[in-house]
């Protein structure tokens, strides 16, 4: 059953390997300027090498078909078949169009480095459009395209960009732009999803110090990408950052789908013509690994033997012969032939697409959805009759608000699904969505506790607050200004899956380097992962609310899930382990937790009603009511305490907040021999030398400081 | 010897490691935690045998045993390993270990199988209910202490590890021993042994005349798991559908896929169980058989040098993939460690809008999250806050979600869901976030859209008639598979040495008769409006079976098999009731 399974699968899989083909240029700016770089960060070439040898990698790994050519300009000689005189010099076609391989990816890591010369970016481009027109005549590619990495640092005349433009159109080749900073950095236009992905990130390649000659260069540019199409033009220049992000931008290199003809019938009588494409399913990698000999590598010398015997004591050997299958029904095993199973089994007959029925929207959840991809569902190409009749189904559905329900099979060798298939309208195009759902026998109907009728378990309002300062801190999707777009900070699904470019990078590594271990993960991999900075920033005082009044104690039984896992998974513990000296910094530090379990000096109790209800001040009120110098004392370890704790935990504006608010108190209950001993102990503002977090200069706490003072002094 | 077991592999293992990346890891705890078990504690009195009201169909006896018939099958097709039991009491025959009077063990803790079926069976319907009198008859004089007693008894015999114990009571009597304080003093007495032993009774109780009053006997006896409380009982049941629900609800202990920290910050964590409430049900494998005794085999797979022959061990190998002529070799544990990102864990990255989340982003079933209190305290209420809230603003928790160790981390949404129970006051949503998996940007794919011609009015307005004259109220559970029904049908049938497979019904067919029926005319005028005279949407389908005719009766499959067919199986021998090799728990 399952190697059929697989078979099918692998069908499938065979089909989807059709590529559309694609000639590529990668046309790299080496000029002198392409080597400079500001100090800490890494020059613009060595940026544009990072995506290249990224882009690379995924269509070496992929195996993918496409043809790759490199065109360097801005180096010393010059090799390139228009060069003739003072033309086109300075420019070297480094590798014509061929399946890009390991050599390639070893060039850019090591031999392609900075010139000492510059050239005309708009000459390379014609230098690249003649090598794509020469080399792919007589071969079939569905696209071309010419990959351009500058820095517009190298002057540029303008005089042939019309003929390019021209040429560019007439042969259809594709053009994108990727340079060191946005184009769009001032005056608004293209991209601006892109750039405001790149914002809340660490934006390192903002558009600061540019020259003349690169704001000349960037109107260039515009003008060129413009002018090729008005409305996503500009859309085709990306920053490296942004680039390095979402190696999605080669979205124009994507595999063909593969269509799925088949009839929608509702009932016996009505049938519409339609063709349906697997939009969305789980990437898989596609190699799989193989098992070789240790010493020989080879795989040849791993050989695999099976042998059958009896559940004896002796584990007698029968052959292989003498077996037959059989299966389980409960207590009982039945024998049952593999022939018998295929002619007494469930038939499906043909590929379908049936309506069983309509359903309101509503009832369908999406977390019922099952299986392992979506389905686009269109009417069939060129027949406008069936467009129409399934336009009219889409519309009716989308405007009674329910939904097909539908018996789906791929085709006769294939189970059968039950599914939904739901209206999709879009400006562009319209289409029924297609998802599988479950059948009874997947249900696990597992009950809950009830929350809601927990006394227990049920928040108090000063909690339930802290929660909505929490969600309000860290939303990630704001309105724009006009009260229709949004813009969405973090976009899981424009990001590229991590898996992949880490296994390319360790496979990458160890081409090169065979015996040593893998190489740490890529910093801006785990960056790109990350929660946005600007949402980091402004969570952590509701964070910290939140810890205060939820009380969490770690009763320890983690035993547990880690025997299961210590069975299954690989019990390696040798591996570099990037996590964990964090986690044991947590450990050794303070924690609420230790708070919890009691193991806490007497201070620390009165901190702990600080955390849990921020009433350390009132506490300290209280002591300073009884005016007593012992109770003083008592107040001023508080304090002291709080501020060493809340330099630790990065709490600083919750101590400087409220050492400011008890400056208030101090005005009104004439605590002068309570300040005295403030100013003993030079409490003041945690500062910005002693702490990450606070704003506050040693200037200003001093301020504070003698503020305090001279209160005291009015007294 | 045993270095020779150790080398070897068992069968099928590289193929499984494609599945374990499903979710196999579901089994891994369920074999290490031992057996569920189930009782059913059935009332046998009369009052039981007796409709409530004349136009039900089933007498609450009835439906009882309609209701543990469905559990048993469905526990053959889902969990196998399960121990389940019969058990009546206020019967005039008795069996049981302890010699109890009026308690009648019908069936011991045991796999379920297609015997027992096949034995519950008979006692369904009226012949059934008349076969039940005459084996076991009737009596009111039993003490429900004993019987609770018996079933504790049950539990104690069994040699094999339970990891779970729980009993259900039906009956339609909310006061058994109303006229005698020292056998109702018993039952409770009983019940509390069972409490203090772990073993969880639950009352199914069903509809009596005048109303089921729990508070009259049940609320002392009944003993609800610390994990399905409620704080309100379910109604009694008046219908099997009810009956049905209730007992879905709890006869498979729930078991967490994972547990692990869900982070806010850092270091602000709780704990949550992760939990799948949609599993695919897949062809169990098959098992090899050896044909002479037709005892079930091992089958082991070992690795060694073709050169040498000599053994090779797990250390002897490493891996490989192969790109153009260049071969790139990693130790096994790198091929792991080169999927270590994070570990385990939910991470809050943010909140957003419900409304942001597109309806089509699906790449794998979703699972459920619910607080795990027992491995950090304060986890449920810090949960409750968010999921309250979360609901409150309709906003969804965006994590990043890495389940075990060697797993690339995915971004899932947290979909707040709040408790829903149904009329009858049996939860049907579970309080907790639905985690749905969210795509990568290489998950998606360009399609080749079709241009849309659209439609005018009148043509849409006919195809809204027609889709209201085919609204149904579509529920989860309303389609059974039919490949997994054929298949255990098939095996139900050979292993009871039927003469034919029951014939399920295959409800993922379009009912075409009633469609047409309801259609009438509006297909024909739909038709009119959207396609010209001489229009056949059929005229390029590549295979097109018979030209004319009422071409949809003939797509139906074929799933009967005729009775010759079975015959010749029959005489093939792969049907001789001897030579099933029967799987017994005691044999482990």
């Amino acid at each position: 059953i399952f190697k059929k399974k697989k078979k099918i699968l692998s069908i499938w899989r065979q089909k989807n390997q059709s590529f559309l083909l694609t000639a590529i240029v990668l046309c790299l700016d080496v000029g002198f300027a392409m080597g400079n770089a500001a100090p800490g960060e890494e020059s613009p070439l060595e940026q544009a090498k990072k995506v290249m040898t990224k882009f690379l990698q995924r269509q070496v790994f992929a195996e993918s078909k496409d043809e790759v050519a490199v065109v360097l300009f801005g180096t010393e000689g010059t090799r390139n078949d228009l060069a003739s005189g003072d033309q086109y010099q300075n420019i070297t076609v480094h590798r014509s169009l061929m399946l890009p391989d390991f050599d390639l990816l070893e060039d850019i890591q090591n031999v392609i480095q900075p010139g000492s010369e510059q050239a005309d970016f708009l000459d390379a481009i014609i230098v690249c459009m003649d090598l794509l027109q020469k080399e792919t005549i007589g071969k079939k590619y569905e696209k071309r395209h010419i990959e351009l990495f500058t820095d517009l640092s190298s002057p540029v005349s303008e005089d042939q960009l019309e003929i390019i433009i021209a040429n560019l159109k007439k042969t259809g080749i594709l053009l994108q732009f990727f340079l060191p900073f946005p184009v769009d950095a001032d005056d608004g236009g293209g991209g601006t999803s892109a750039s405001a992905h790149s914002h809340v990130h660490r934006n390192s390649f903002a558009r600061k110090g540019i020259t003349e000659q690169q704001k000349e260069g960037i109107h260039v540019v515009k003008k060129l990408m413009h002018t090729l199409d008005e409305e996503g033009g500009l859309e085709e220049i990306y920053t490296f950052r942004e680039s390095l992000e979402r190696l999605s931008m080669f979205k124009k290199m994507e595999r063909r789908p593969v269509a799925w003809p088949c009839q929608l019938t509702i009932g016996s009588n009505l049938s519409i013509r339609i063709v349906a494409y697997k939009s969305l399913t789980e990437e898989k990698v596609k190699k799989t690994w193989t098992v070789v000999d240790a010493k020989t590598l080879r795989k040849d010398d791993v050989q695999k033997e099976t042998v059958y015997c009896l559940n004896d004591d002796d584990e007698t050997e029968i052959q292989k012969d003498d077996t037959i299958q059989g299966f389980r029904y409960g207590s009982d095993i039945v024998p049952f032939s593999k022939v018998d199973e295929e002619q007494m089994k469930y038939k499906t007959e043909a590929k379908c697409f049936s309506v069983l029925g309509f359903s309101r929207s509503c009832q369908i959840q999406r977390q019922y959805y099952m299986g392992n991809q979506v389905l686009k569902v269109f009417a069939a190409k060129d027949d406008e009759n069936a467009a129409v009749a399934f336009s009219a189904l889409i519309h009716a559905l989308a405007e009674l608000k329910v939904v097909a329900i539908v018996r789906y099979a791929f085709d006769r060798r294939c189970n059968p699904q039950i599914g939904v298939a739901f209206p999709y309208i879009k400006d562009a195009y319209e289409c029924l969505i297609y998802v599988q759902l479950p059948y009874m026998e997947d249900l696990r109907q597992y009950m809950f506790s009830s929350l809601k009728n927990n006394k227990k378990y049920i928040p108090t309002e000063d909690q339930l607050s802290a929660i909505d300062s929490l969600i309000d801190s860290m939303n990630l999707v704001y309105e724009d200004d006009d009260g229709e777009s949004f813009e969405d900070l973090f976009k899981p699904s424009k990001i590229p899956n991590p898996h992949f470019q880490r296994l390319y990078q360790c496979l990458q590594h160890k081409a090169f380097y065979p015996n040593e271990p893998l190489p740490p993960i890529e910093p801006h991999l785990l960056e790109m992962l990350e929660m946005p900075c600007v949402v980091k920033e402004r969570c952590q005082a509701p964070l910290e609310k939140v810890k205060a009044l939820f009380p969490l104690k770690d009763v320890g039984k983690k035993k547990e899930d880690k025997t299961a896992q210590d069975i299954f998974k690989d019990n390696n513990e040798g591996g570099p382990n990037p996590k964990k000296p964090k986690a044991e910094d947590e450990e050794g530090g303070f924690s609420i937790i230790s708070i919890a379990e009691g193991n806490v000096t007497s201070v620390s109790i009165f901190l702990q009603i600080f955390f849990l209800s921020q009433q350390l001040t009132n506490r300290i009120d209280q002591f300073l009511e009884n005016k007593g110098s012992q109770y003083y004392m008592k107040g001023i370890n508080c304090i002291k305490v709080f501020r060493e704790e809340a330099i630790k935990l990065s709490k600083v504006q919750c101590f400087n907040d409220f050492l400011q608010a008890l400056k208030s108190k101090v005005e009104d209950k004439a605590l002068a021999d309570f300040w005295e001993i403030v100013m003993q102990d030079r409490i003041s503002l945690i500062t910005k030398d002693e702490a990450e977090g606070s704003l506050v200069t040693s200037e200003e706490a001093e301020k504070v400081y003698i503020y305090f003072f001279n209160e005291h002094l009015f007294v | 010897m045993s270095d020779w077991v150790s080398y070897y592999r068992s069968e099928g293992a590289e193929e499984e490691d494609d599945e374990q990346e499903e979710g196999a890891e579901a089994v891994v705890e369920h074999k290490f935690a031992g057996r569920d078990s189930l009782i059913f504690l059935v009332d046998a009195s009369k009052a039981m045998f007796e409709s409530y009201e004349n136009e039900e169909v089933f007498t609450p006896f009835d439906m009882t045993m309609q209701c543990i018939r469905n559990v048993y099958t469905s526990k053959i097709i889902s969990s196998d390993r399960d121990l389940l039991s019969v058990v009546f009491y206020g019967t005039e025959k008795n069996k049981n270990s302890a010699d109890f009077k009026r308690v009648y063990v019908l069936q011991e803790l045991d796999n379920p199988g297609a015997k027992r079926v096949l034995e519950l069976d008979k006692y369904r319907g009226d012949q059934g209910q008349i076969l039940f009198r005459d084996t076991f008859g009737h009596s009111a004089d039993y003490s429900l202490g004993e019987a609770l007693w018996a079933c504790s008894n049950l539990f104690s015999d069994v040699r094999v590890r339970m990891s779970h114990k729980r009993i259900m009571l039906f009956t339609n009597e909310d006061n058994p021993h109303a006229n005698d304080s020292a056998k109702a003093k018993l039952a409770r007495t009983r019940a509390g042994d069972l409490r203090d032993t772990g073993i969880i009774l639950d009352l199914m109780h069903l509809k009596k005349p005048g109303g089921f009053d729990i508070s009259l006997f049940y609320r002392d006896i009944i003993n609800i798991a610390e994990d399905e409380d409620l704080g309100i009982q379910p109604h009694e049941s008046g219908k099997l559908e009810h009956l049905m629900k209730k007992v879905r609800a709890k006869e498979t202990k729930k078991r967490a896929l994972v547990r692990l920290n869900l982070y806010l910050s850092k270091d602000l964590s709780l704990t949550v169980g992760v939990y799948s409430l949609l599993q695919k049900a897949y062809k169990p494998y098959p098992v090899k058989l050896y044909r002479e005794t037709n005892e079930p085999i091992k089958t082991k797979t070992r690795m060694f040098n073709g050169k040498t022959g000599s053994l090779l061990l797990p250390s002897d190998t490493k891996r490989a993939q192969m790109y153009g002529n260049r071969q790139i070799v990693l130790e096994k544990e790198e091929t792991e460690e080169l999927k270590r990102f994070d570990l385990p864990g939910l991470v809050l990255i943010g909140f957003k809008p419900l409304s942001v989340l597109k309806q089509h982003h699906y790449i794998r079933p979703s699972q459920f999250v619910y607080p795990e209190e027992a491995l950090v305290k304060g986890s449920t209420t810090l949960f409750n806050a968010l999921l309250m809230k979360c609901l409150e603003r309709e906003v969804l928790a965006l994590c990043r979600y890495t389940p075990r160790r060697n797993t690339p981390p995915r971004f899932v949404a947290l979909v707040p869901q709040e408790e829903e129970l149904d009329e009858q006051k049996v939860q049907i949503a579970p309080p907790g976030f639905h985690l749905i998996f969210l795509p990568y940007a290489d998950d998606k794919r360009k399609v080749d859209f079709t241009e849309k011609v659209p439609a005018n009015r009148e043509q849409v307005d006919k195809m809204k008639e027609i889709i209201q004259k085919l609204r149904f109220k579509y529920r989860t559970d309303s389609f059974e598979n039919p490949v997994l029904q054929q298949h255990f049908r098939n095996l139900e049938a050979l292993a009871l040495d039927m003469m034919e497979p029951e014939q399920a019904e295959d409800l993922t067919m379009p009912k075409a008769e009633e469609m047409s029926r309801r259609l009438g005319n509006l297909v024909e005028e739909f038709k009119q409006l959207v396609y010209p005279p001489d229009y056949d949407p059929d005229r390029r389908a590549v295979k097109r079976k018979q030209g004319d005719g009422d071409g949809q009766t003939e797509k139906k499959p074929k799933t009967e098999i005729s009775r010759d067919e079975l015959r010749s199986h029959v005489q093939k021998g792969t049907l001789d009731s001897k030579t099933h090799f029967n799987m017994s728990k005691k044999t482990e």
